[in-house]
């Protein structure tokens, strides 16, 4: 490794070498590097101050119907092979599996924008440092305390195949994230951005501090069904959870709300799309088996459309695979989300509510019952009322338990600006982003409440 | 003795410490971690996939002009030490832009010593074909039943060892070993999602050999999971909304120990360190002491020295030996888990609770063994038989709880109705919700020792970068007194 990344061509030699070192019928290595920078701010001040450089390659070595993986971060000679003699020794040892279709053929991967931007790759601790200096200096200034951090993220990914396969892609992406916290309230604000130069610091104080200011001293309300419109941070939350279900596993499993409902309405007006090649995303053309990704109307105004797949799931399900692998193989998902935008801006969806609630966020959100959606959480950083479309006073937290895809059932009104949000880590590598809006929705059923 | 020499490592370890040293680190640390796994999952009568893996690398962190830096390689070479160790400080010197005050150390002493877990049976020099039997053996008996959709097995085993060198003189190497896994079985039908497992989730792990597997008889108890998965289907719903009495599992105890307690009693949290990520606590160091967290009966114990615990070694991340203690005595909330930094800022010393996720991430406050001790209110069946109206809640399925560890919501598999003294009724999708301190206030009966087992939570999350842990929490099933249940329809 020399630089910031090892690039394809050293990455396709360590591939090889890893791929002539298996021995069965069919061999695939996946590689995932990764230098992430992080520093974490909290009272105002820097506490946690992290680099870290990792790489790793996970073998998968296919006898028959038969495979396993081994997966290593020691990438000379005697590493590779180490690791591709296990996972062989694994797969001859594995139980047939009829199941199993192979490895997949490999298939022209079309061009997606690019998400690698040099200056993120090579931004400083002193960069890093000075833009959290940026969001605690300006909730010192109102006398809020700041914790969040800043991070900057370069990865590759490639994948090779003794079929031919052969793909890879470099990325970065820079996160800022802010809670301003007063003596009895806080707000919470999040920028991302593959360009750490266009990473938007002072809106996220600005957005938090400004939000703190009015979120001190929530009152009592008591926990029913509102109205509410939900920030990006929250439908953020909303859309992973149901991009889960949004796959031929969730499917086959029996465990998704689309199940035998594709071409039939499950929800209300919004338009859902798994858009690899967003150039506003983190955009990738290809998954983690080195398969062209498709983009997919998964939702459109409120119909089922489609689910996305891997090799082994579509197989099994005799579908087409839509090249949605994971880097845990077997369990694909949508990793380019995109909440199709509307046309109000944020002050007019508040304005369209009689008596309802913002939410600003989430918090420590599960399923409670996956078939129904149904998910249980809190709200934190930043609740209020809305009064006659007017943001009335902030309230304290609430618990709310509720179907996800029901309450985008009666969808009032949607942003047309969307955030860039990212979620998702696998073997330490971020795999999937969102693009979302706010809404207004018609009914959100809070179940109880917190004294703060 | 199978703990590593670590002679190469060790001289690296000195050469990153001359260098932080040199370049004006006023402490530091070097800790090299070797970790070697091996996950294994059937389902539906294949083997779905099974991965060994391996990653060693090394991190140093160091205090410089009073602020942190930590940075971490897995290129281990004299070159490239140099270059971390450096690059610790630097980053160290670019946190002190928003310093308020020094980063002071509670001190320790500064020991040369060994650790290893102690096992049985060495799951890493077992037969693959030994392993999988299990697996497969288990797996096909709950396919007997008709009316499964999913069923599956699995297990998890883990090692690793580590040497801990610091500039204060510490030279720690540690070998930690760990076993674990589980059965699966789920119900699809009258728009339902039923699961039910066995001993608890996917998820059950200890410290030790693979004796800890095979002592659960999961081959055993096949046929009674995949028989109340299918059973969950027609059961009827919990009660809607209502106060009762609840008898919780000792594996659903476990988890709502971990949830909380063991996490509220994290003294960075309780400092405002995951005030933005994971929260912080209500468990302000003004409560220390004289806060009433729950009921006599409750006595809540800080031990990283429990036999199978997966909190229990020899030394934590920052050099501090294993300890044991009290979270909360009788009731009164009475201790934190800390750091050397967190302690000194109480004026104490560290606990030892500084644990890292492998080599790449630098140790945070980490629950050890955080156990919910053993009361006297007999087997299970003697506190059923005691409880005239009530519900008997098994095995998690869902948990959340509120950034300060206050208003949670738990669902389990299942659940049993209690009546007059009898286990009734089975009922689908109980859930329970309430606030931490009422809900402990409410204990009146916890089941004594011969209930109480070391369970595991093998994938707690904390942190920015993420970081998982291991944390351990030994529970026997308790009764808690006017409850909300039934939250969902």
């Amino acid at each position: 490794m020399s630089g910031v990344l090892f690039g394809d061509r050293e990455l396709h030699a360590i591939a090889e070498r890893a791929l002539r070192a298996a021995a069965g019928d069919q061999a695939e290595a996946l590689i995932i590097g990764k230098t992430g920078s992080l520093t974490r701010f909290a009272n105002s001040a820097i506490h946690q101050n992290v680099t870290s450089r990792e790489a790793e390659l996970r073998v998968r070595v296919v006898v028959g119907t038969r495979r396993a993986t081994a997966t290593t971060n020691r990438l000379d000679d005697d590493g590779l092979r180490r690791a591709a003699e296990l996972a062989s020794d694994l797969a001859r040892r594995a139980p047939e599996d009829p199941t199993y279709p192979g490895l997949p053929a490999p298939r022209p991967i079309p061009s997606a924008p690019s998400a690698y931007v040099e200056k993120t790759a090579e931004a400083t601790p002193l960069d890093r440092a000075r833009a959290a200096k940026t969001l605690c200096d300006k909730a010192s200034a109102v006398k809020l305390i700041a914790a969040g951090f800043v991070a900057t993220n370069v990865q590759e990914i490639a994948v090779a195949s003794t079929l031919g396969t052969w793909a890879y892609a470099p990325q970065t992406y820079a996160e800022a994230q802010i809670a301003a916290i007063g003596d009895d309230g806080s707000a919470f604000a999040q920028r991302v951005s593959t360009d750490v130069t266009s990473l938007d610091v002072e809106g996220a104080a600005a957005e938090a501090v400004g939000k703190a200011a009015i979120a001190q001293h929530p009152r009592d309300l008591a926990p029913d069904t509102y109205e509410v419109v939900l920030t990006p941070y929250a439908v953020r939350d909303m859309v992973g959870f149901l991009g889960m279900q949004l796959s031929g596993l969730a499917v086959e499993e029996g465990r998704s709300f689309v199940g035998g409902k594709i071409g039939q309405k499950v929800t209300g007006p919004i338009t859902l799309v798994e858009d690899p090649y967003d150039s506003r995303s983190i955009p990738r053309a290809f998954d983690f088996e080195g398969q062209p990704s498709e983009r997919l109307t998964l939702i459109e105004d409120g119909v089922a459309r489609a689910v996305v797949y891997d090799s082994v799931t579509a197989h099994r399900n005799n579908a087409v695979n839509t090249g949605h692998a994971q880097p845990f193989v077997g369990l694909p998902a949508p990793m380019h989300v995109r909440l199709e935008a509307g046309d109000k801006t944020r002050e007019q969806l508040v304005a369209g509510v009689k008596k309802g609630v913002l939410v600003t966020r989430f918090h420590y959100t599960r399923w409670v019952h996956q078939l129904r959606t149904i998910v249980t959480g809190m709200t934190r950083d930043g609740t209020f009322a809305i009064l006659d479309g007017e943001i009335a006073h902030p309230v304290k937290n609430f618990r709310f338990t509720q179907s996800y895809h029901e309450a985008l059932g009666e969808v009032r009104g949607i942003s047309k600006d969307l955030s860039l949000l990212v979620t998702g880590e696998q073997f330490g590598l971020m795999t999937s982003c969102q693009r979302v809006p706010a809404l207004h929705l018609g009914a959100f059923t809070f179940t109880g409440a917190t004294r703060y | 003795m199978t703990i590593p020499a670590f002679a190469v490592e060790r001289d690296l370890a000195k050469r990153a410490l001359d260098t932080a040293r040199t370049r004006g680190a006023t402490y530091a640390d070097v800790r090299f971690v070797r970790r070697d796994e091996e996950n294994a999952l059937v389902k539906n009568g294949r083997l779905d996939a099974v991965d060994r893996s391996d990653s060693f690398g090394f991190g140093v962190r160091a205090m410089a002009d009073g602020a942190w830096g930590f940075a971490a390689s897995q290129i281990v070479a004299a070159q490239e030490a140099d270059r971390v160790g450096a690059l610790a400080v630097e980053i160290a010197k670019a946190s002190a832009l928003t310093k308020k005050r020094d980063a002071t150390l509670a001190p320790v002493d500064a020991v040369r010593a060994t650790y290893e877990t102690p096992l049985d049976v060495d799951p890493f020099t077992l037969s693959f074909d030994d392993r999988l039997k299990l697996l497969m053996n288990a797996e096909a008996r709950m396919r007997e039943r008709k009316g499964l959709r999913t069923t599956r097995a699995a297990y998890a085993v883990w090692r690793e060892d580590k040497l801990f060198v610091s500039s204060e003189g510490a030279d720690i190497a540690q070998r930690l070993t760990e076993v674990g896994g589980g059965i699966a079985a789920e119900a699809v039908g009258n728009g339902e999602l039923q699961i039910r497992t066995y001993p608890d989730g996917l998820r059950y792990q200890n410290a030790g050999g693979w004796e800890i597997l095979t002592r659960w008889d999961l081959i055993g108890n096949a046929e009674r999971v995949a028989d109340e998965a299918v059973a969950l289907l027609s059961a009827k719903p919990c009660p809607q909304d209502t106060i009762t009495s609840v008898i919780l599992s000792g594996n659903q105890l476990s988890l709502h120990c971990h949830e909380s307690c063991g996490h509220p009693i994290e003294l960075d949290r309780a400092l405002g360190s995951e005030a933005a990520f994971a929260g912080t606590s209500f468990l302000t160091p003004d409560k220390l002491g004289t806060f009433r967290y729950g009921s006599s009966q409750v006595n809540i114990r800080i031990d990283a020295t429990s036999e199978g615990g997966l909190g229990t070694f020899g030394f934590d991340d920052e050099g501090v030996p294993a300890s044991e203690g009290w979270a909360v005595k009788e009731g009164i909330f009475v201790g934190y888990l800390m750091s050397r930094e967190t302690a000194a800022a109480l004026g104490t010393r560290s606990n030892g609770t500084m644990r890292a996720d492998g080599w790449a991430r630098v140790p945070i406050i980490r629950m050890t063994n955080v156990s919910v001790m053993p009361g006297d209110a007999g087997t299970l069946d003697d506190l059923i038989a005691d409880t005239d109206d009530g519900i008997l809640m098994d095995t998690n399925r869902s948990w959340s709880i509120d950034d300060k560890r206050f208003n949670f919501q738990f669902g389990t598999e299942v659940g049993w109705e209690i009546k007059n003294g009898k286990r009734r009724d089975m009922v689908r999708n109980p859930t329970y919700t309430g606030l931490t301190p009422e809900f402990w206030g409410s204990c009146d009966a916890i089941c004594s020792e011969s209930e109480w087992v070391m369970w595991g939570t093998p994938n707690c999350g904390k942190g920015q970068p993420g970081q998982g842990a291991h944390t351990g929490h030994g529970a026997a099933p308790a009764r808690f007194r006017d409850v909300r249940v039934g939250v969902i329809k």
